[in-house]
């Protein structure tokens, strides 16, 4: 037995790269269902959004990037889908540069599917630059920080934009956000200023930071990584019958993550094992 | 289903294939797609920033509404290229000056009342509140209750009186700075479970694409024959995975070979 453990501490690291691909892989290619609970967090997030009526306006602000599209993307997609179904008003921009490649598309496709006009239901203002100063400036006026939209047209002129200038204007805030300039810099300098009705979707990397703000009421709403994403299109797809709904990539990827985990763990216990009983063995 | 699209997926999952042979080992065929990432990465920024920034910011106030006052920031643009003058270098310092004063200011105010106030109002609990609300310990919302509140309370006391050097830490302070200790790993631990399922998620998208259930299973076709998406996919990354661990084969051998030679 002591001899196993010294050779599976002597392990070379690609065998243990190789059992975290099977245990993606064979998950994925042989489904099963794990269930799965909605946390108090996800549960706020979606009853903030029900409770929206038809012309409400939301404020999206979508600063992810491919690096963290399969956590966030499936709450992005949700998120809009929900949105629409609901009459909302969307008006989204991103801080991040590598964003709209990816975020515009996405917008354009589920806006789409339910007939929303552009500039009257819903507009995309594009990128831009300044991190916390943009920040800042979108609190006191989303007109002057985006003169125009990513289409060129002049956003105080578009329909969508009617009633809507400060972003305290808006009946919510959601932040799609991978990282920095996103969640954290739009509680520091605008949420407490402005008392706003902030939600987040973030990656599971950043789920810890941000759980103090949902504590602390500073969000409304929180959803961390994929589990967070598979927890909302749980709730959004609740009563839609399986033939209509999408493909929800964060469900099918639920159970996938807990082999994952489970793998993770089993590999933490047996190095734990290994570390303890050839350390007294060396001592001896 | 267009060429173009045909050649992205190719695309993708060779780049895809390529990153992930340094779990392998560093090869050539990682740096090529290293340094490929990183191009398209600043290219894309670069067009962004143009269009987002220097387009509806500066250019068009400055050359189309003449307006003067642009002049300021275009001023400041110049100044910050000094520094890679010698002769001129200092005058950079006035537009880093107004950059590291606009942003200390913007991050002080912010860390005040976002973190600051809020952040120590939310550490001070209210334990009848809570109890109304979740009674001592509710299961159903994450743990959330008495107990909770009063874990949090004295885990933040014990986590700051560990940093408190002013003060010999003598038995009874050992005690509660062992508490602060424990406290302080099992956020490293909570904190190092959120970044490995971060983490795994981000494979499982990578699987996704090279298995092809990233997209829905249409016919495509491929000259005069129609094959499932899934299955050209999965053709696909079978094959270029074998075109990479042969590529790397060969040129390790290369390698080896003229280091023999030498």
């Amino acid at each position: 037995m002591l001899d196993l453990l010294l050779r599976f501490q002597a392990m070379d690291r690609r065998w243990v790269f190789l059992g975290m691909a099977i245990s993606i892989v064979v998950p994925m290619l042989l489904p099963f269902n794990l269930p799965f609970k909605v946390d108090g967090r996800v549960q706020d997030l979606y009853d903030r959004v029900e409770a929206l009526e038809a012309g409400d306006a939301v404020y999206i602000s979508a600063d992810f990037d491919p690096g963290s599209r399969p956590e966030l993307e499936p709450f992005f997609r949700t998120h809009l889908h929900h949105l629409f179904r609901k009459d909302v008003r969307v008006v989204m921009g991103t801080l991040w540069p590598t964003a709209p490649p990816l975020v515009k598309p996405i917008l354009e496709e589920i806006a789409g599917e339910y007939d929303k006009e552009y500039g009257r239901d819903w507009t995309f203002l594009g990128y831009i630059d300044g991190r916390e100063l943009a920040i800042k400036s979108l609190g006191q006026s989303v007109r002057k920080t985006y003169p125009l939209d990513d289409r060129g047209n002049k956003t105080a002129d578009l329909p969508v934009m009617l009633g809507l200038d400060a972003i305290r204007d808006f009946d919510i805030l959601t932040s799609v956000s991978a990282g920095f300039p996103g969640t954290q810099a739009y509680v520091l300098q605008i949420q407490g200023q402005y008392n706003l009705e902030m939600a987040s979707a973030c990656t599971a990397v950043s789920a810890p930071d941000y759980i103090p703000y949902y504590q602390s009421g500073q969000l409304f709403g929180l959803s961390g990584g994929m589990p967070g994403s598979a927890q909302y299109e749980k709730l959004v797809y609740a009563d839609t019958p399986e033939e209509n709904r999408p493909r929800l990539a964060a469900t099918s990827g639920m159970n996938v993550l807990s082999v994952g985990h489970m793998y993770i763990i089993v590999l933490l216990f047996l190095g734990n094992l290994a570390f303890f009983l050839t350390r007294g063995g060396k001592e001896d | 289903m267009d060429l173009l699209t045909i050649t992205g997926i190719w695309i993708s999952i060779f780049l895809t294939l390529a990153i992930l042979s340094f779990l392998y080992d560093d090869n050539p065929i990682y740096k090529f797609a290293e340094h490929l990432f990183m191009g398209v990465g600043i290219g894309i920024g670069t067009i962004e920033i143009y269009y987002g920034v220097f387009q509806p910011k500066l250019l068009r106030p400055l050359l189309e509404e003449h307006r003067l006052l642009s002049l300021f920031p275009l001023l400041l643009l110049v100044l910050l290229f000094a520094k890679v003058t010698r002769k001129h270098q200092d005058w950079a310092r006035i537009p880093i000056a107004f950059i590291v004063a606009a942003f200390a200011g913007v991050k002080l105010t912010g860390e005040a009342n976002g973190r600051l106030v809020e952040q120590v109002r939310a550490s001070m609990p209210d334990l009848q509140t809570l109890y109304e609300t979740n009674g001592w310990w509710d299961w159903d919302n994450g743990g959330a209750g008495v107990i909770s509140g009063l874990v949090l309370v004295l885990g933040l006391c014990a986590c700051l009186l560990h940093f408190y050097f002013s003060t010999p830490h003598n038995k009874p302070m050992r005690a509660i700075s062992r508490i602060g200790i424990l406290t302080l790993m099992l956020s490293f631990g909570a904190s190092f479970g959120f970044t490995v399922m971060g983490r795994i998620s981000l494979a499982i998208g990578r699987a996704e694409a090279l298995l092809g259930l990233d997209q829905p299973n249409s016919l495509i076709k491929l000259g005069s024959m129609e094959v499932h998406r899934m299955t050209a996919t999965r053709w696909t990354t079978v094959g270029t995975m074998l075109l990479v661990i042969l590529s790397i084969a060969w040129l390790k051998r290369r390698a080896a070979n003229s280091a023999e030679a030498d």
